[in-house]
């Protein structure tokens, strides 16, 4: 049962236009790396991958589907049709959660994991990449999958945590930017590559257990939302 | 079989129901109200969808916003035409026996799919549906698992009229077979079909509930206003009065005067004869309020 689920989400979620206009944004991230290769600046490729990769595509990316993957179905009504079944909530969200990583890893994973050994700057470099994609995409997917139940307009609420929250209260201070998944991936990266980024200094292992934990979190939080919020 | 006692439910200022207490047992009962009633709200709060502000609901005795289990013996065709567009039909109906973990998902959606007269093997996604079609296909994914308590949303709207007396047919067997049946309507014609037991539901209250043929002779009981032209109007004024045809009369103009009547099928045939011995001739006769809307307005002030 848990499978059908996932399945159906699968297909809901994996619109052909979805998938060529994000797949695309990985295909940018390559060419820049093509670009980047040249590079005689120290640490270009990090400063590419963090800069590029984890500030844009990763939260982006997830935010799309996982935003969707439930939000759409209480949108347009549908969400009734799965919530009057007798079927365990936390089975929902998980197979909700499953087809949303099915498709966002490979989509955004491998671009930006191709796009660092593309820049030559070595295997630290595309270690670090695919481990801070990794961990940024499961706390930015839990995320925003609570979110698309939580709220209305999740696609707009998502990225003003992304431009607003990430991208400029978080730079102001050291709390502000603990609550911003970006400084835990950047983290991940600083340590694998040694190039040094802006509030990049939480410590291993927290800058790969905490934004999992934050997905795992927010999982639950969907769960327990979607068995006591009103349906339509 | 579904029990509602002193249910109410509002969304800020707004009172969507009020105080609705009501009982239902096997068969077709149906649930009778203009639109903006609050039918819908009713629907969602006895399947569970939404918590009552007030009151208490029981379907089957038990709880059905919080009791995951009594899902099984519970169906509903939502009011929305939304489905999973991706789906065809047959997908979208076993997802629902999967759902149910029924031991033959598919031969279980294509007896239901039978039931609605829809086609198992169209492959066509449903998106590509008409209304009346989407229709039918909901009516499908909800009775899959063979549901005990079913409710419909206007499930007769944007069906042609021979799917409807179907569907109508349907509805009946299901509730002769001894399921609850749970039937909102804002079409009186379509009620007067079901045969059935009604609830009226008016401006979020329970205006009148009862068998159908009580409902509609409370109906033709009503007061009636009626515009009549007759020249000249004052004498076929005077008369009605007089006869007791009318409880009131208005002069609007020397042509024209509006009636309000408590006995309808007196005043039909009175009003020539009466027009004739006054000596003025009748012109024309228009019911004023002789809408469904007026109807309900009448139930709910009568309480």
């Amino acid at each position: 049962m848990t499978v059908a689920l996932y399945r159906l989400f699968l297909r809901t979620i994996a619109r052909r236009g979805r998938l060529a206009a994000l797949g695309g944004l990985g295909l940018v991230g390559v060419a820049i790396a093509l670009a980047v290769r040249g590079s005689d600046e120290a640490d270009a490729g990090a400063s590419f991958v963090n800069g590029f990769g984890l500030v844009v595509v990763v939260p982006v990316v997830a935010l799309v589907f996982a935003s969707a993957v439930l939000g759409d179905t209480q949108e347009d009504g549908t969400l009734v049709y799965l919530w009057l079944k007798p079927v365990a909530r936390w089975r929902i969200v998980a197979a909700a959660a499953l087809a949303v990583a099915t498709v966002v890893f490979p989509l955004v994973g491998v671009p930006l994991v191709v796009a660092a050994a593309l820049t030559g700057d070595g295997a630290d470099l595309i270690v670090g990449t695919a481990v801070a994609t990794a961990v940024g995409l499961a706390a930015y997917s839990g995320l925003f999958l609570w979110l698309g139940l939580r709220v209305r307009r999740s696609l707009a609420v998502g990225l003003a945590y992304i431009l607003i929250w990430e991208g400029f209260v978080a730079r102001a201070g050291d709390t502000a930017s603990r609550l911003a998944i970006r400084s835990y991936t950047r983290s991940v990266l600083s340590a694998a590559t040694g190039a040094e980024f802006e509030l990049a200094d939480v410590a291993q292992p927290w800058a790969v257990v905490v934004p999992i934990v934050v997905g795992l979190a927010a999982l639950a939080l969907a769960t327990f939302r979607l068995g006591r919020q009103d349906v339509a | 079989m579904v029990v509602a006692e002193g249910v109410s439910k509002w969304f800020g200022d707004l009172v969507a129901v009020s105080e609705v207490s009501f009982s239902v047992g096997p068969g077709v009962t149906a649930v009778l109200g203009p639109n903006g009633a609050g039918k819908s709200t009713l629907m969602r709060v006895l399947c569970g969808l939404t918590a009552p502000s007030q009151g208490r609901v029981r379907v089957l005795g038990r709880n059905p916003r919080t009791d995951l289990g009594l899902r099984r013996h519970v169906a509903l065709v939502p009011q929305q035409d939304s489905v999973f567009e991706v789906l065809n039909v047959l997908e979208f109906v076993r997802l629902a026996a999967v759902l149910e973990e029924l031991p033959d998902p598919d031969a279980a959606a294509r007896r239901a799919l039978a039931l609605v007269e829809l086609d198992p093997d169209d492959r066509r996604p449903i998106a590509t549906y008409s209304k009346g079609m989407r229709q039918r296909a909901k009516v499908a994914h909800a009775l899959v698992h063979d549901p005990t308590v079913i409710v419909l949303d206007e499930p007769l709207t944007g069906l042609d009229p021979r799917q409807r007396l179907h569907m109508i047919d349907l509805f009946q067997r299901l509730g002769a077979e001894g399921r609850c049946v749970l039937v909102s309507s804002h079409v009186l014609e379509e009620v007067e079909r079901f045969g059935s037991r009604v609830l009226v539901i008016a401006q979020g209250r329970l205006a009148a509930q009862g068998d159908f043929r009580a409902i509609r002779d409370l109906m033709n009981d009503r007061p009636l206003r009626v515009r009549v032209r007759a020249e000249p109007a004052r004498a076929l004024a005077s008369r009605l009065v007089e006869t007791g045809c009318a409880v009131g009369v208005r002069l609007e103009d020397d042509r024209t005067i509006t009636v309000d009547t408590d006995d309808v099928q007196r005043f039909r045939r009175q009003v020539a004869v009466l027009a004739r011995e006054g000596g003025a001739r009748l012109l024309e006769v228009v019911p004023l309020d002789d809408d469904l809307e007026s109807v309900f307005r009448y139930l709910v002030e009568r309480r």
